[in-house]
């Protein structure tokens, strides 16, 4: 009997501590995942019924991306084709209430998009309806009335530009409720007599995933026109490859040295190093700027460039190889036995040759803990990025860029494209960790040493 | 050698050919506007004077990059300077005076309240690029829906009260106003009065004047005009304006860009801010930005120029017509943009004429060198009445002594 307590007692807390994990680690990521695909993500009280997850406006928007372009995913507009949607209206007195169809000018009011003259749909696509189809008596809580079901037919006749986006606006008079649509509204404005698509040809990912379709659509360069966000994310990929890729090399060669080889000054070399790990990066940023802008002493000019602020070069020369990194290699190079070393040395390997014969292949979950870290520590650099990139936009990276997504679009308050931006920006690293996860179960130990 | 003399002179004129011109402000909104604004108008007006035009939008706190900037020597040549801020930059003698670069004529042709703003010492210290003030923002739906008439310009504290109150009733799910702790909002109110920031010596007085106004706006929730934005779940007035929680909006024009996405098919209008029923005047604020020159900038002369270039009538017209900021312009009043029968032209116009003798007292958005230091009094004596924590007594008597030890007064 009290066995059997004291079991559930212990699984009552594992339950409760895992829920208590879930609800603080997990529980804000789902909830900014949500967030991010609702039109309105400030919604409170936050409900979980709403548009985008609703299968009938899934099909929906499959179908009418598929008639209005071709394309079932991104959806989109071309000329020759017609989409046709259906509405239905609640009128409470019974009387067939007018309605007022548009597709509407619309512009985006922040960021780039702004600026950009893009296509009107108002110009090129007709609109033809609303024709009645249905007429029957209904009942909408306790008010009895007639409920009215219109089709709506977009035409889009001629030559014209491939339109990504249809907006539509349905407005009736006061007191007539909307109660189905083949896709329902992005959102009900002016006390509910206004129903507003901001895209009545979605797509599937078009009408689940807009704000991340917009993160990459709206954000462009007024230079090239190409998506600034692609770019910074190719840009954030770039980096952190690079990065990885000499932090791998370097402090694998300098943490042997440190680990296996004798020559003077060694103890201090490695306690400055050490040292150097504990120096906060806001100490030194400011003379490391300044070493920067003048192209680390005039060096740079032999190359004709004045300075390396705002290049790459300048970003990846300033960190190549972390302290940190050559300390995680150094101790684990000593865990290896020199027993394994000494049998090469015996037939005659050279040390480079042991380093990278030998010992790296040996040193696989160590090399796999070290990529991940700087991947992702590079992957979500802040402060050093934002200090030495300031301009052109095309050379930011993605945290820079999300910070100019949030000062665009924050300040209208626009905060579905900033979560969507930052939920796009997190999926290497989740990516990357589930890649290499057993790297950190195994443990550096492991690997090296089989007994 | 002919042919070498002028390959040698091409050679030297591609040397000489480009002068290069470093130009920053903050990011967000203000990149789009500045790279379009460069593109399209001001760059190829400086091809001609072989003059290139480099753009560094500062995402992250622009004030810190910049004064940090100013002290590592790495500042552009041209930067923007808020009126909040400009006082205390100025006094550094880091930002060059552009008496030297602007004719008399050209500088009158700026709104005079603004060149005001920007004048220290008796010298201009910087070209205002663009500006706001606050207007009234009204929901039409929501009047007509509650059969009460729209506020306009004749409307006075008390008349525009019992509008706000006939729609808090009528309507009971939406607000009259939403009301902010805020001294960027409830100050207008107060110039109306006649109530100044600063007296002669420099001291803050809260005087009666100042009681008169402030007893009004704080008493408008408690007389069902008005209910305060944080128990609307919101931080300023256009947010309950675009969710239609609140009847009206105390904003300036860049609540257009909002409710473009948050509510596009919003029927609203614009009036001026009411007027004070003793005084029969109204009060605004200046909020404004200007074009600035580094003293220690090398190319004086060509950042000059491209400041001209970037406050050109041509350029204040492409960003007037797109919507994005209000120009600085006098001239620009009677621009046809401002008449176009559209809401956010109208919004735009009275958002422009604000600055005018329309808009009352008006005075620029900035406490000299104290910065938001000084509001802070302020605005925690309006949160703690509003809130219904202090009596105006206490809250008033407790701010008079912050702002006493502030501007070292007695």
């Amino acid at each position: 009997m009290e066995k059997a307590r004291r079991l559930w007692v212990r699984l009552a807390w594992a339950y409760g501590l895992l829920l208590a994990f879930g609800v603080f680690f997990v529980g804000p990521f789902a909830m900014g995942f949500l967030a991010s695909l609702k039109a309105n993500p400030l919604e409170w009280p936050f409900s979980f019924r709403f548009a985008q997850v609703s299968p009938k406006n899934w099909v929906a928007a499959w179908r009418l991306g598929l008639e209005g372009g071709g394309n079932p995913w991104l959806g989109g507009m071309v000329p020759g084709r017609e989409v046709v949607l259906e509405v239905a209206y609640f009128s409470p007195e019974g009387q067939e209430p007018t309605l007022l169809a548009q597709i509407s000018r619309r512009k985006p009011g922040a960021g780039m998009g702004a600026v950009f003259e893009t296509p009107y749909a108002a110009d090129h696509v007709r609109l033809e309806g609303p024709v009645r189809v249905e007429a029957r008596p209904a009942q909408l809580g306790d008010r009895e009335g007639m409920v009215y079901r219109y089709r709506l037919r977009l035409f889009y006749p001629g030559e014209g530009p491939v339109l990504e986006r249809v907006p539509l606006d349905l407005e009736v008079p006061r007191g007539v409720v909307l109660v189905g649509a083949s896709l329902d509204p992005t959102r009900l404005e002016r006390r509910g007599r206004v129903a507003s698509w901001d895209n009545v040809v979605p797509g599937l990912l078009g009408y689940v995933f807009h704000n991340y379709l917009r993160a990459f659509r709206e954000t462009r360069s007024l230079e090239t026109g190409e998506s600034l966000f692609l770019r910074w994310t190719l840009n954030s990929f770039f980096l952190a490859a690079l990065k990885v890729l000499t932090t791998l090399i370097f402090a694998s060669m300098a943490g042997y040295a440190l680990a296996r080889m004798r020559f003077p000054g060694k103890h201090a070399l490695f306690l400055f190093m050490l040292f150097s790990m504990m120096v906060p990066a806001q100490v030194t940023f400011i003379s490391n700027y300044l070493v920067l802008k003048d192209g680390i002493f005039g060096l740079s000019r032999l190359f004709g460039v004045e300075t390396l602020l705002n290049t790459y070069t300048g970003l990846v020369l300033s960190g190549l190889v972390g302290a940190g990194a050559v300390f995680l290699m150094k101790q684990f190079f000593e865990s290896i036995p020199r027993e394994v070393e000494e049998a090469a040395l015996i037939d005659g390997a050279t040390p480079l040759g042991i380093l990278f014969r030998i010992v790296l292949p040996m040193s696989t979950p160590a090399l796999g803990a070290l990529a991940i870290l700087t991947f992702q520590g590079t992957w979500n650099e802040f402060f050093w990025p934002l200090v030495v990139l300031t301009s052109p936009r095309e050379i930011y990276t993605l945290p820079l860029g999300l910070l100019s997504f949030r000062n665009a679009y924050g300040q209208v308050g626009d905060w579905g494209l900033i979560l969507a931006g930052g939920f796009l920006s997190m999926i290497p690293v989740l990516v990357l960790f589930a890649l290499f996860q057993r790297y950190f179960v195994e443990g550096p130990s492991l690997g090296a040493v089989k007994e | 050698m002919k042919r070498w003399l002028l390959l040698a002179l091409t050679a030297l004129g591609l040397a000489m050919a480009q002068t290069q011109v470093r130009i920053s402000g903050w990011g967000g909104p203000d990149t789009a506007v500045v790279s379009g604004l460069l593109k399209e108008v001001v760059q190829r007006q400086l091809d001609r004077e072989n003059i290139r035009v480099v753009y560094e939008p500062i995402e992250g706190d622009y004030t810190q990059w910049l004064f940090n900037a100013l002290s590592a020597g790495t500042a552009p040549d041209l930067f923007y300077v808020d009126i909040f801020w400009a006082e205390s930059l100025f006094a550094t003698g880091r930002v060059a005076p552009l008496d030297a670069y602007f004719s008399r004529e050209e500088v009158q042709a700026f709104l005079p309240n603004l060149v005001q703003a920007f004048t220290y010492r008796g010298r201009l210290y910087g070209i205002p690029k663009d500006f706001n003030t606050l207007a009234l923002i009204y929901n039409k739906d929501l009047f007509d829906e509650a059969q009460v008439p729209y506020p306009h310009q004749q409307d006075t504290w008390d008349s525009l009260e019992g509008k706000l109150r006939q729609v808090q009733t009528r309507l009971k799910d939406v607000a009259g106003l939403c009301l902010v702790a805020d001294f960027a909002r409830f100050g207008a109110f107060a110039f109306a009065t006649g109530w100044k920031p600063f007296d002669a010596q420099g001291h803050t007085v809260l005087d009666q004047n100042f009681r008169r106004a402030f007893e009004w706006y704080t008493g408008l929730v408690r007389r069902g005009a008005a209910r305060f934005a944080q128990d609307l779940g919101e931080g300023w007035t256009g947010g309950c304006f675009g969710g239609e929680k609140a009847a009206v909006a105390i904003e300036g024009a860049w609540i257009a860009g909002f409710l473009r996405d948050k509510a596009p098919n919003l029927r609203y209008g614009t009036t001026f801010l009411p007027l004070d029923p003793m005084t029969k005047r109204r009060g605004n604020f200046v909020f404004t930005v200007s074009w600035s020159l580094n003293a220690a900038s090398k190319n004086k002369e060509a950042a000059a120029r491209v400041l001209k270039a970037l406050t050109s009538p041509q350029a204040q017209q492409w960003v007037l017509e797109r919507g994005l900021a209000i120009p600085s312009r006098k001239a620009l009043a009677q621009n046809p943009y401002f008449q176009r029968p559209t809401k956010e032209a109208e919004l735009n116009r009275v958002v422009f004429l604000g600055s005018t003798a329309q808009g009352g007292n008006v005075y620029p958005f900035s406490f000299r060198g104290l910065g938001g230091d000084w509001m802070r009094p302020i605005n925690e004596a309006l949160a703690a009445v509003i809130t219904g924590q202090k009596s105006v007594d206490q809250a008033l008597r407790e701010a008079q002594a912050a702002l006493d030890r502030l501007t070292g007064r007695r």
